[in-house]
């Protein structure tokens, strides 16, 4: 009987299996349609830190693009009469005047200098964001998707570059190429420079990323099937690929947008990134800094936007993570 | 276990030389005469050009120069400067500053990260957890150069509880403010990190195991659930102590610090090329030495790596 | 309800006390608290085990059936699981009454319990022959050396080759089956009166499968132990179990010995299942599945659970919920027309 009996369990394992795998397929079905994608706007639009975050990045976006809707104050404008000047608390909230936040050491309104600030914070940012997300990206693809030696080769390249630490790396490139230019270099030059420093030191994350995202997709059964079936590798990259390394890229990427600011303020105040004239949090926090003891309102309000501002990025790419990965819900 | 640590020694050798390439490229490597504005200020001492040619044959092509450069640095030469002064007697003066700082950086990261993350793994959910949550999100989004600017004029201006500047000695009491600062970016993803591992495991099959075995709560959580909750913390807290030396560049120039990072700072600022690249290159050696160790380290604490 | 259950089971039970069964499951009622609603995943279920007594619980996944035995191990995830009522007495004490230190100290000595899947039910950082001797040092406050002793020991009993020289090993360092070894010999550190067996053949190859049945059975009959096994595969247990109770939906749907169960099914549903396993001489033919899926637990249809699957539903299955009754011959099912099916 022994014998029978096991034959029989061995037919019946995989029948098992079956009806399960149709289990879910029909449960699927019959409920409501329901993707990973649905499911994780269903629980985002739950979650108050992802509204609030969602809210505050785009109140610092309109501030980037249009500072005027804010403040028809000119941030540049010096007056020195009113020098260190503390807050006119009574000012807040009213639309036209100055003096909310004070007056730098040149008596410019730091309130007017704070929401002009944004757009160079918002513009490294994002730029260096999408820099590092397609060059690693590509990187990441070629090498997860074709392997061997190419992999190899890619995957030390990009070793090197994560072995240089982000802003000991940027202090070099920025010093060295800002040492170069004798002339005076315009502010567009030097975020080019600091976003170039910043990509070119970043990459390697996104890299790993989708190297691994798409090692493990392409030998999913679907994929290897549809490799067989001589499906061409691009046709299989945006088809399968892509949509499964996105969700990992994008929470990464949104964080990234928070540390990549911190990082342009760290380079001002280090004194190799943006410098006076051009207005950003970073150049006015290291200005302020040598007068924190008289006017702590300069390190104060633009110290304050900048952590809101990296905040928001990191909470918003930790809701979306915590919204895909079911597990750690 | 012995030809895995080989195997990543020999992955490690050529990053070495790749990194410290690049960074003596970015510094020499560029077109137009290696000596402009190599010296600060003033043009270069024609002594000093025709010392470092010599010995670093800067007339050849590229790589024979950096050829020259690694021959002396692997024999422990790390150059001099412009004004004469030995890189490796600075070097000897800073370098124990510095990583003294990171030790004090690490001892908070670990303690406090690793408490927080524990605690809060067994809480998930309840209020100890989200204070937690919100304060390491708190110092994340806060750069350092703005904790530490704050800390230093609130303790050591407003309250006068420290010393705004470190002295010269950097002793190890001196040292906790800013090893505070140094630390609480990474000390916040330590507790993230240590967090999710203890959610993770603490439903994990073995856990139950545990249970079912009759052991009592303490043993489940603290031997079973803790030595695999673990293994990412210390792992990660050994890669940050590379990673914190190079960032201690902020704090050091915020306190005043006479350590590897106020150092660099410097020499950038003087454009003293020769001292911005041996530091960059020993920080570098420092993170992949590093790095090495916590590869040998997590195979010891995870046997599953060593048969990979 | 459990007089019932008594009447008709081998004479393995102890005289002069009919109803102080070694293990014995009353009524007992989980639920899961999700988000999505309450799942009730357990509803009544009883069962009653004596020593050296095999009992095999079968169903599908999802019916309840390891969840029953989390419960009497008490290692249920809480949350999500609730357990609402119902009893679980070992030795005449209800498991559910004591402290959390009875509780745990009945747990390897009373009752111990293999899992399915041994690789991840192992600490993968420790060697297997500390995770055995730890029960030894802890439980019975052997020294390291003693542990490790016995632990060699055990290894050799459940025929580990090599047994002293593989106490050091890490589990990843086994094949499945001596895994699956390595689990029997932790469980059986204290001696448990009862042992729990969830799924423990599942994860192996067919031949590994039997020589483990095997093993327990084998381990059984020495120590007198009562074992329960967890199974969906009727082939799997038809060889070592004496009695057979099938669940669905969180309930048990009949119990009967094993060879009346096989030989005639009084619940449609255990006929359903046995008709789903291919069979050699009906080869060629197409194979008999059982239509529908397992109820959704949040929403358990009114009336008999089973009915929106069963062949012989009629209207009064829609709305009466058969409740388990005794049949002749000392077995039980619950369906309205049990004793249609029995005539057959």
């Amino acid at each position: 009987m022994s014998d029978t009996m096991s034959d029989a369990q061995a037919r019946q394992l995989p029948h098992a299996t079956s009806t399960g795998a149709a289990i879910v397929v029909d449960a699927a079905k019959s409920d409501r349609p329901r993707s990973l994608g649905s499911d994780a706007w269903r629980e985002l639009r739950r979650r108050p830190l992802f509204i609030v975050s969602l809210v505050l990045i785009l109140l610092f976006t309109l501030m980037a693009a249009f500072p005027q809707l804010f403040t028809s104050v000119d941030p540049t404008y010096a007056d020195l009469n009113r020098n260190l000047q503390p807050p006119k608390w009574e000012n807040w909230f009213k639309f036209g005047v100055d003096g909310q936040f004070g007056y730098d050491i040149l008596g410019r309104d730091v309130y007017a200098r704070t929401i002009y600030g944004a757009r160079a914070s918002i513009i490294v940012g994002l730029t260096t964001v999408l820099g590092t997300t397609i060059l690693g990206g590509l990187v990441g693809v070629i090498a997860g998707y074709f392997g061997g030696w190419l992999d190899s080769l890619l995957s030390r390249f990009a070793d090197i570059f994560l072995g240089v630490p982000l802003v000991l790396g940027s202090l070099l490139i920025l010093s060295t190429f800002a040492s170069r230019a004798h002339d005076n270099p315009s502010a567009v030059k030097i975020a080019s420079l600091v976003i170039i420093a910043l990509v070119a030191l970043g990459w390697p994350v996104f890299a790993r990323i989708m190297r691994s995202s798409v090692i493990s997709t392409k030998e999913l059964d679907y994929v290897a099937a549809a490799r067989a079936l001589g499906a061409r590798p691009s046709r299989i990259i945006f088809r399968h690929v892509l949509p499964n390394a996105l969700a990992p890229l994008i929470v990464v990427a949104t964080i990234s947008i928070g540390s990549y600011i911190g990082a342009e303020a760290t380079l001002s105040f280090l004194g190799v990134g943006l410098q006076d004239p051009v207005v950003s949090w970073g150049v006015m926090i290291s200005g302020g800094i040598t007068y924190r003891n008289v006017a702590p309102h300069l390190m104060l309000f633009p110290g304050t936007f900048l952590t809101i501002a990296v905040l928001s990025f990191v909470m918003l790419g930790d809701a979306v993570r915590d919204a895909l990965d079911p597990r750690l819900r | 276990m012995g030809r895995y640590v080989l195997r990543r020694l020999l992955q490690a050798i050529p990053v070495f030389i790749g990194t410290t390439f690049l960074i003596y490229l970015m510094v020499w490597g560029l077109p137009g005469n290696p000596f402009a504005g190599r010296c600060g200020q003033r043009p270069c001492p024609d002594a000093y050009i025709q010392r470092m040619t010599e010995k670093y044959h800067l007339n050849e092509n590229i790589i024979s120069q950096y050829f020259w450069y690694m021959s002396h640095l692997v024999r422990g030469d790390f150059g001099e400067t412009f004004t004469g002064v030995s890189v490796n007697s600075l070097l000897a003066q800073a370098f124990p500053v510095t990583l003294r700082l990171a030790i004090v950086a690490i001892a908070f990261e670990a303690l406090i990260g690793i408490v927080a993350g524990v605690v809060t793994g067994l809480r998930k959910g309840r209020f100890i957890d989200n204070l937690v949550l919100v304060s390491t999100l708190f110092l994340i989004a806060i750069p350092t150069f703005v904790t530490g600017a704050l800390l230093q004029w609130v303790l050591g201006v407003e309250w006068g509880i420290i010393k705004p500047t470190v002295s010269s000695e950097a002793r190890w009491s001196e040292l906790i403010v800013p090893g505070f600062v140094l630390a609480s970016v990474t000390m916040a993803f330590v507790t993230r990190l240590t967090r999710v591992s203890v959610v993770e495991n603490r439903r994990a099959d073995y856990v139950r195991t545990a249970v079912a075995k009759g052991l009592t709560e303490s043993r489940v959580t603290g031997v079973h659930l803790l030595r695999n909750s673990l293994i990412p913390a210390v792992t990660q807290l050994g890669l940050d102590l590379g990673g914190l030396m190079a960032g201690a560049i902020v704090t050091e120039g915020i306190f005043n610090i006479r350590g590897i990072g106020g150092m660099l700072f410097m020499a950038i600022n003087r454009q003293d090329s020769a001292l911005v690249v041996s530091i960059v290159a020993l920080l570098v050696l420092v993170y992949l030495v590093v790095n090495l160790i916590v590869d040998v380290l997590y195979a010891v604490l995870d046997p599953r790596i060593r048969y990979e | 309800m459990t007089d019932l259950l008594v009447a008709g089971e081998p004479a393995s039970q102890p005289a002069g006390a009919p109803n102080a069964h070694l293990l014995e499951v009353e009524d007992l009622r989980v639920e899961f608290r999700t988000l999505d609603g309450v799942a009730k995943v357990i509803n009544g279920v009883s069962l009653h085990l004596d020593a050296g007594e095999t009992l095999a619980v079968l169903g599908e996944s999802g019916s309840g059936k390891s969840v029953t035995a989390q419960a009497i191990m008490g290692i249920l995830d809480s949350p999500p699981a609730f357990i609402t009522g119902g009893a679980i007495r070992f030795k005449g004490n209800d498991l559910l009454k004591m402290s959390r230190e009875e509780r745990r100290l009945v747990r390897g000595e009373g009752v111990a319990m293999i899992f399915q899947d041994a690789l991840s039910a192992l600490n993968p950082v420790f060697t297997v022959g500390f995770q055995i001797a730890e029960l030894f040092r802890k439980r019975r406050g052997m020294s390291r050396a003693d542990g490790m002793r016995r632990a060699a020991e055990l290894l050799d009993r459940v025929r580990i080759p090599n047994a002293k020289g593989r106490v050091k090993a890490y589990p990843h360092e086994f094949s499945g089956g001596m895994r699956q070894r390595v689990m029997i010999a932790m469980a059986l550190a204290l001696d448990p009166e009862v042992l729990i067996a969830d799924e423990p053949t599942t994860a192996l190859d067919v031949t590994v499968q039997a020589q483990i049945m095997e093993l327990l059975a084998e381990l059984r009959r020495e120590r007198n132990m009562g074992l329960i096994l967890i199974t969906h595969d009727l082939g799997v247990v038809a060889d070592v179990a004496d009695r057979i109770s099938v669940m669905y939906a969180g309930r048990i749907v009949e119990e009967a010995g094993v060879y009346d169960l096989y030989r005639k099914p009084s619940h449609p549903y255990t006929l359903a299942l046995l008709n789903s396993i291919p069979r050699l001489d009906l080869k060629g033919q197409r194979l008999n599945t059982i239509k529908g899926l397992p109820p959704n637990l949040l929403r358990i249809p009114p009336g008999c659970p089973f009915h929106p699957r069963c062949s012989m539903a009629q209207e009064i299955c829609q709305r009466e919920l058969p409740p388990l009754r005794e049949l002749s011959g000392g077995r039980t099912s619950a369906c309205h027309f049990a004793e249609e099916l029995n005539r057959e």
